[in-house]
């Protein structure tokens, strides 16, 4: 593993050079104060000092809204959309995201594979960059620190305001070929970057906290604060859940069929033929969502399926955060246990 | 043969009437599929029955019940178009007053020369097979919903809020830019069109099934607002569903 150093004001060159070996795709600013992964045009507009964005990197890979095939109903045929292959390099990319892509992908590709995600996780380069945890980041807790580095081919550590750049694979090397602003360096460690918040157990324990969560009284608390708006999971960057319509045109002739994002936060998640409904209260899907993230992808993986981004947390119209959700879990857990302990 | 189409406008602004008759590039596909038969804003003629029936406007007095069941009678399908006619909408604010007081304020010393009873949805006092909500109603919403029934489907249902369109489009959340928005209680379907564009939503297409209305209240006023104005933002256009 070579480290070179790289000068701040040099970042745009980079990522003009690294324009050659595809579309890059980098934060942006948006809006008042958000953040949004878009494609490069100008390479003076990428932002390297950002908390998080709107929607996770998901986005590239399982669109919000994706066509899946167009059909006729005056022919009785139908065209599925074939989804090109095509190079992308992702720039400044934080640790904790680049870990959902690898949860995603476990959760898209094992058994059969979902092709269009296939297609378009293909050929995508990653290169990463330090953060300083703001108070909604908590990925220490669930075993992701800011200089993980699985995943990137590249990765960028802020050290004194500059940068050290990390090559860590073959693509990496092959992308930093005729870039010239770097120089050889010995790696830092960076001190100083903590984060603010925390859940209180080691992500190994939490399995065994949840086992005994179910009826746990914190549900009913969060659901009498929670509006059902599903924000949370709609930007959770490892949430996988969609829909899927059919709309017909007004000629009434030609349609298509499209996917959208669901969410099992939406009343009607779990509605069923028939008005049956198996998460009817927002206390069943409360619960849902943290043991989707704590409980049963965990006990088969051996790990949490929260990147501890912070998104759910962050975006939430009533404030309610899932590392305090989890941190009182562990508080009640502890005082079951007490009573359950045989003392003698 | 065509399906029959008649439109009727109880007590409205006609706002999504006239908004169907700006359909100009899909008003020929339409004509396709449909004959319209009675239309007061855009023809005078008249039919005895109806395949179709759309209703715009709340219901508010006696005689606009015998109307709507007159309408109801003659019709196969009765569809509500827009907010007044699902649930009441801006009109059903005065049923948050004495209706007596409410006589009063309009008429004046006239007031027993004018009959009137609290503003009521359609479906307060006849079967309302479909509806297409939203002040005013979108195009494309109804162009759905017609496009169904002509296919012989089920229109599609709205039972997610606001927010999720939102999100989908990755727009920043307007609490985020200091603004008060009802998105995540209001039902969604109209593609997030407000806060799009920078306003926020103020729940014209009706409260969502089972709100959580005391969690709302909670965010609205930690956003620095008074319970009072909040309650008052809430029941702008749903004063018929929400108890507050």
């Amino acid at each position: 593993m070579e480290c070179f150093s790289l000068l701040r004001s040099d970042v745009p060159a980079l990522i003009d050079h690294l324009r050659d070996f595809g579309e890059v795709i980098a934060p942006h600013g948006k809006g008042d104060v958000s953040y949004s992964f878009e494609v490069v045009r100008d390479s003076s507009d990428v932002v390297l000092d950002y908390n998080r964005t709107l929607l996770p990197l998901k986005k590239m890979f399982l669109p919000p809204v994706e066509k899946l095939m167009g059909f006729s109903l005056k022919n009785e045929s139908f065209e599925q959309v074939e989804v090109a292959i095509a190079p992308r390099v992702f720039f400044g990319v934080h640790s904790y995201e680049m870990q959902s892509i690898l949860r995603l992908d476990h959760s898209m590709l094992s058994g059969s594979a979902e092709s269009n995600y296939f297609k378009r996780r293909q050929s995508s380069r990653f290169l990463g960059i330090s953060f300083e945890p703001d108070e909604f980041h908590f990925s220490e807790s669930v075993g992701i620190v800011i200089e993980e580095m699985e995943g990137f081919d590249l990765f960028l550590n802020e050290v004194d305001g500059d940068f050290q750049l990390y090559v860590l694979t073959d693509n990496g090397q092959e992308m930093l070929n005729g870039f010239d602003k770097i120089n050889l360096t010995e790696p830092e460690i960076v001190e100083g970057r903590h984060f603010k918040k925390k859940i209180r157990y080691h992500y190994n324990r939490l399995p065994r906290v949840f086992q005994y969560a179910y009826h746990s009284d914190v549900w009913a608390d969060v659901a009498s604060r929670c509006v059902g708006c599903g924000a949370c999971t709609l930007t959770c960057p490892t949430c996988f859940c969609f829909d899927v319509h059919d709309h017909v045109e007004v000629t009434a002739e030609d349609g298509m069929r499209q996917r959208s994002w669901d969410s099992c936060m939406l009343s009607t998640f779990a509605e069923v033929a028939g008005g049956e409904n198996f998460r009817e209260k927002t206390i069943n899907r409360t619960r849902h969502r943290l043991f989707r993230k704590f409980k049963y992808i965990t006990d088969e993986e051996g790990l949490p399926w929260c990147v501890g981004c912070g998104r759910c947390t962050a975006f939430c119209p009533a404030g309610i955060s899932m590392p305090d959700i989890v941190n009182e879990l562990i508080q009640e857990d502890e005082k079951a246990q007490y009573h359950r302990t045989v003392r003698v | 043969m065509k399906p029959q189409v008649a439109f009727f406008d109880f007590t409205s602004c006609e706002g999504c009437q006239l908004n169907k008759l700006n359909f100009e590039n899909d008003l020929l596909d339409i004509l396709k599929h449909v004959d319209i038969v009675e239309f007061r804003e855009a023809m005078d003629d008249k039919a005895d029955h109806y395949d179709i029936a759309f209703i715009e406007g709340s219901i508010t007095s006696p005689s606009c019940v015998e109307r709507i069941h007159d309408i109801r009678r003659r019709s196969d399908i009765l569809v509500a178009l827009g907010s007044c006619a699902v649930n009441g909408g801006v009109n059903a604010m005065k049923n948050l007053h004495p209706i007596d007081e409410v006589r009063e304020t309009v008429y004046g010393d006239d007031k027993y020369l004018f009959a009137t009873l609290p503003a009521m949805a359609v479906s307060s006092v006849v079967k309302v097979d479909y509806e297409v909500r939203g002040c005013p109603m979108t195009q494309q919403d109804f162009l759905k919903l017609l496009i169904a029934l002509v296919l012989g489907k089920q229109p599609p249902k709205y039972g997610s809020p606001v927010c999720v369109e939102c999100k989908l489009k990755e727009n920043e959340c307007l609490y985020n830019r200091g603004m008060v928005c009802l998105g995540p209680i209001t039902r969604g379907g109209c593609d997030a069109v407000c806060p799009s564009f920078g306003q926020f939503c103020t729940g014209c297409r009706g409260i969502l099934d089972n709100p959580n209305i005391d969690g709302m209240l909670e965010v609205m006023t930690s956003h620095g607002i008074s319970l009072d104005e909040a309650k008052k933002r809430m029941l702008l256009y749903n004063s018929n569903e929400v108890q507050l």
